[in-house]
């Protein structure tokens, strides 16, 4: 890292002179079909955009390659990885990094800061209304059988009083811009992962453009561990000042830096279920001098494994008699258990509904357009048009177990259309979506890649809070409208303009 | 702090510990290598296989030991110390097992810290063990000893003196302590003239832990076997004897103790003082027969090191449940 020189290469001063398919800039091929972040339709840079080009036309390819190395070289010393299981070993990884920021306009984030703090909101009351009264069941907002045939709604949850009747304390959404609107695409409200990514992003890119970054005037995100600190702790009922930990599966699982690191910066313990003991309703962690009481939990494990004997009985990764603990106010849990029945894919068609009713506004930020298989109608229409649709499990993630029509042969949408009609209630589709294009740094050239974004959203005690950045996933295949690390995919910065 | 972190920290000190003990045997043997000649090499080879606790290299059924260091060559003994994954005790091994527990405590142990373990183990992984070697035997071990001593130092500049520095001494300590046992047990065994009349100098082991110097400003260059196992065992100054580590435990022991090592003592620190006690009457260094220095005190040492090993696991991380309730 040291190799690389920092230069003001005038990034305070726009260069009107750059182009799309000019100059530095000439591996850049814009396609109408996408929004492009950098540039306008004519090849004009847009107007954000003006002094991240300049910038980057002014900095040799070589210069380039080299912080992009040294961002690289940053996160395999800081052990910036997730962790993969083969079949035979466990290996560390760094998700590719790529070195060019992502700009996302003051206004622009306004419209999206308001549209996640609805849509919470909304789900909150839902969540509240699905394990007590049932109204909106009753009222048929939502499908009384879609909800309580969905494996992620817990009838253990049903009649508790949860702390401040606040089930999702932390949230990430993912967001896709096509054209110029922005668009929700999946709501994850259980155990959301990829803020220290974030973070760590937005370290390597103050390191990289220290005069870019200070002209810019970017929104700050680190302050994210203590906001997730207070905004946890803010739910305790037993505890001015809470005792509170970080509930790990250990550190094989994918995300097992993010908790640790997390854990760190709030500076609270990162335990396991090995370190936990219930004992008379109460929830200890065995320290070196003795059990000591934990008033707060932020779990990042599944519902299935918090406790073997209210969930999976084989499940050594939680604590036996936790969740009774939760049940006697004696502990407090974010997020709650049973919140994943409100981010099952089926379940997010009919968020705007769920909004309208609880809240009584229009949704702030669209659905994307979604058809749902369990009803006749949607499966008609989804296997009339399989070919230019993407089908997905209604609780699949991660990329796996779904089908993206157009780039699928003959064979696989024939496959794929058996499992379909044998099991329609577990499957939705949607259109191909256009996402839009950002500026990367790829094999030496610069070139537009697919990005999508996941904002971080706390619901505290009495605030709500939007971490003005989030994570930006970045589709580095060329062509590749798959943003997920598990295939293909990286991250970027993402860089929040004050003005 | 948790008691598994409580254990990783400790097992950190110890792997980090026994990483650079390895590497210190091995630079003083593979330094000896342009003069020393092949008796006195394989003699050498039999040292440090011993005081590693490990195996001798695979040689005919018909071989005893000290031929087998004959026959082997020095590349090979080095290689299975240093680059050898499936050797639980090669440097490349424990060095992994030091970041393997680091990684459980990140949240714990400072940035720098990690860094510098992590870019250490990074380096030693991706060195070409023969091209190393092609520098100069001795080169890649030496460089070793240098990044461990770097992360001693960053340890020591950048963490608080809390339980977690505390359970990282203890660590690093209590491996110190029973390496030092062996070494000097096995030194004290294999420097009697044998039939060939090989000797081990007295003046190397002092080499091998560091004290050459200290030694000789002390007790000038009068070196024979009581006089050097006496400094090496109750020096409270030089930082391999058995002294200095018994008294660097009990010192952490009571940072640990909530009740800051007023009685009742905890079932470790009762240990450590034993074992203090142990070096203090033993009257070994004020025998006048220079070579009076038996093994049954560093049989019993070595006996009471595992025990106290045991007490600390028992007292601060396996502890039933019911005796660690608050009152």
């Amino acid at each position: 890292m040291s190799a690389v020189k920092f230069v003001d290469h005038g990034y305070a001063d726009p260069d009107p002179a750059i182009s799309a398919g000019s100059g530095p800039f000439r591996h850049y091929e814009l396609d109408s079909a996408f929004h492009d972040e950098l540039f306008n339709e004519d090849g004009t840079p847009r107007e954000r955009a003006r002094r991240l080009g300049a910038a980057l036309s002014k900095i040799p390819p070589e210069d380039l390659e080299r912080l992009q190395d040294g961002v690289y070289r940053r996160f395999v010393h800081e052990g910036i990885t997730f962790t993969v299981l083969g079949v035979e070993d466990v290996s560390e990884q760094i998700i590719p990094i790529d070195c060019v920021p992502r700009l996302i306009t003051a206004e622009e984030w306004d419209h999206i800061e308001r549209g996640l703090k609805q849509r919470l909101t909304a789900l909150n009351l839902f969540l509240h209304d699905v394990y007590h009264d049932g109204k909106s069941l009753r009222d048929g907002i939502v499908p009384v059988d879609l909800v309580l045939g969905c494996p992620q709604y817990r009838i253990e949850m049903r009649g508790m009083k949860v702390p401040h009747d606040v089930y999702v304390a932390v949230c990430g959404t993912d967001i896709v811009r096509a054209g110029d609107t922005f668009a929700v695409l999946e709501d994850n409200l259980r155990v959301p992962s990829g803020v220290s990514y974030m973070l760590a992003c937005r370290t390597a890119m103050k390191w990289a453009f220290p005069y870019l970054y200070r002209a810019y005037g970017v929104r700050e995100v680190a302050d994210y561990p203590e906001r997730l600190y207070s905004t946890i702790a803010s739910l305790s009922l037993t505890a001015e000042t809470p005792r509170m930990a970080v509930l790990t599966p250990g550190r094989y699982n994918s995300a097992y830096y993010e908790h640790a690191f997390l854990a760190g910066e709030m500076g609270v313990d990162l335990v396991e279920g090995r370190d936990l003991v219930v004992h008379d309703a109460t929830l200890y962690a065995r320290t070196a001098a003795g059990l000591r009481r934990i008033d707060v939990l932020y779990r990042r494990i599944d519902d299935d494994f918090l406790d073997p004997v209210a969930f999976r009985e084989d499940s050594v990764l939680g604590a036996a008699g936790l969740f009774h603990a939760y049940r006697a106010g004696n502990l407090v849990l974010a997020n709650a258990p049973g919140t994943g029945v409100a981010d099952d894919k089926a379940l997010y068609a009919y968020v705007p509904r769920l909004i309208r009713y609880f809240l009584d506004e229009e949704p702030i930020l669209a659905n994307v357009e979604t058809h749902l298989c369990r009803e006749p109608d949607g499966l008609a229409y989804t296997l009339d048009n399989l070919e230019e649709l993407v089908v997905k499990e209604v609780g699949g993630s991660g990329g796996y177990g779904m089908l993206v029509g157009p780039h699928a042969t003959k064979a696989e949408r024939k496959a794929f259309e058996e499992q379909l009609r044998s099991d329609p209630a577990n499957y939705i589709s949607q259109p191909v979506l256009p996402l839009s294009r950002a500026g990367c740094f790829v094999d030496g050239r610069l070139e537009p890649r697919h990005v999508d974004l996941r904002p971080f959203v706390l619901q505290g005690k009495e605030k709500q809070h939007v971490v003005p950045g989030g994570l930006c996933r970045v589709a580095l295949r060329k062509g590749s409208l798959v943003v997920n690390s598990s295939q293909g995919g990286g991250c970027k910065d993402l860089w929040i303009l004050r003005e | 702090m948790l008691a598994r972190m409580a254990a990783n920290f400790y097992w950190l000190g110890r792997y980090a510990e026994r990483t650079e003990n390895t590497a210190r045997l091995l630079e003083y043997q593979l330094t000896r290598l342009v003069d020393a000649d092949a008796d006195e090499l394989a003699l050498g080879w039999r040292v440090v296989y011993r005081a590693l606790s490990q195996s001798p290299p695979q040689a005919p059924a018909d071989v005893d030991e000290a031929e087998a260091f004959l026959i082997a060559d020095a590349y090979t003994l080095t290689g299975g110390l240093v680059e050898d994954t499936t050797n639980p005790a090669s440097m490349i091994s424990c060095w992994g097992m030091a970041r393997e527990n680091a990684r459980e405590i990140r949240p714990r142990l400072p940035l720098r810290v990690w860094v510098c373990l992590n870019q250490g183990f990074l380096w030693l992984q991706e060195t070409e063990f023969a091209d190393a070697w092609g520098e100069g035997p001795a080169a890649l071990v030496s460089q070793a000893i240098d990044r461990l001593r770097l992360l001693a130092g960053v340890v020591d500049a950048s963490m608080a003196r809390d339980d977690a520095w505390r359970f990282l001494e203890l660590g690093r300590y209590v491996e110190r302590l029973q390496q030092q046992v062996v070494l000097l047990d096995v030194w004290n065994r294999i420097a009697r003239p044998e039939g060939d009349g090989l000797v081990l100098s007295w003046a190397d082991l002092l080499r091998v832990c560091g004290a050459f110097e200290p030694y000789r400003r002390d007790r000038s260059l009068t070196l024979h076997r009581n006089s050097v196992l006496g400094f090496l065992m109750r020096n409270p100054e030089v930082s391999r004897s058995l002294r200095y580590a018994t008294d660097r435990i009990e010192s952490v022991l009571r940072g640990i103790d909530p009740a800051g090592g007023r009685p009742p003592l905890a079932a470790p620190h009762r240990m450590v003082l034993r074992m203090a006690a142990t070096l203090e009457l033993d009257p070994g260094e004020a025998d006048p027969s220079p070579d009076a220095a038996s093994g049954e005190v560093f049989e019993s040492l070595a006996r009471d090191s595992r025990t106290l090993h045991s007490l600390v696991q028992a007292t601060y991380v396996d502890y039933p449940v019911t005796a660690g309730l608050p009152a």
